[in-house]
């Protein structure tokens, strides 16, 4: 791991289009402010890993009784057929 | 183009009506290229197919669905990432955890999948607002549906009504 010290206000520039600057110090909190292109995504650790988390649960599937599953969490989230239709 | 899943077999994608992640399903982010596939034309749950890999799907729902005022808010950066131009552009779909019990079954409303509907590119974005969980439950709440009945999503974000038809038929 690369280790740099810097001083409030100064900044770290990651390749051509990133910057991280150093703005406040308080107690053992510091806030720091993000760069980047919207194609880079830019999430706190712990939260980015309960996402990560849960879309690995998400994508882990027994297919077996899938369809009669789908048509189960249709009765559970309700009737209201006549306004589901996205993608459509 | 014909992908081979573990769902549905051999099924023939349209490649005009393929969906480029332009950021990633987090912890699938060599994947780029989805398929969005209905279940059945009145169901409001679809499937998120890979098409590089068979393998991987997600079921999604319309979150409004599942919660009627949910009401997210897209940064600007993944505005422009997105290319939308007005809140019609936009569909959302929300990443559903199937459970043993499907009562159990509960939607990530914290990290919804945004696609512009017609550019067909999509992004999972988190919400800064911790309001909305990432396991929300599918199932009724005491005393929450019934005042849902016939309401509308929010005017901000409302979902696209005249999105395109499913990116796959299940052939």
């Amino acid at each position: 791991m690369l280790i740099l010290t810097r001083k409030l206000g100064e900044s770290i520039q990651i390749g051509d289009d990133i910057k991280i600057s150093f703005l406040e110090v308080k107690g053992r909190q510091v806030k720091i402010g993000i760069e980047a292109p919207g194609s880079v995504t830019v999430h706190r650790e712990e939260v980015y890993r309960v996402i990560q988390d849960q879309n690995r649960n998400a994508a882990l599937l027994n297919t077996g009784q899938l369809p009669d599953m789908m048509d189960q969490l249709h009765r559970i989230v309700g009737g209201k057929k006549d306004v589901g239709e996205v993608g459509r | 183009m014909k992908i081979t899943t573990s769902r549905f077999g051999s099924i023939e994608v349209d490649f005009s009506k393929v969906i480029e992640m332009k950021g990633p399903i987090l912890g699938f982010e060599r994947l780029r290229k989805f398929a969005l596939i209905e279940h059945n034309k009145q169901s409001p749950f679809l499937w998120l197919q890979s098409v590089e890999d068979g393998a991987v799907a997600f079921v999604v729902v319309d979150p409004f669905m599942v919660k009627a005022d949910y009401a997210p808010t897209l940064g600007d950066e993944d505005v422009r990432l997105l290319e939308i131009g007005r809140p019609a552009d936009v569909l959302v779909l929300a990443i559903v955890t199937i459970r043993k019990e499907p009562f159990a079954a509960t939607a990530n409303l914290r990290a919804p999948v945004i696609v512009h509907a017609t550019r067909r590119i999509a992004k999972q974005i988190v919400l800064e607002d911790d309001a909305y969980p990432v396991q929300y439950p599918l199932a009724d709440q005491p005393a929450d549906r019934p005042s849902h009945a016939g309401t509308r999503a929010p005017q901000s974000f409302q979902r696209c009504e005249g999105s395109p038809e499913a990116a796959a038929t299940g052939k």
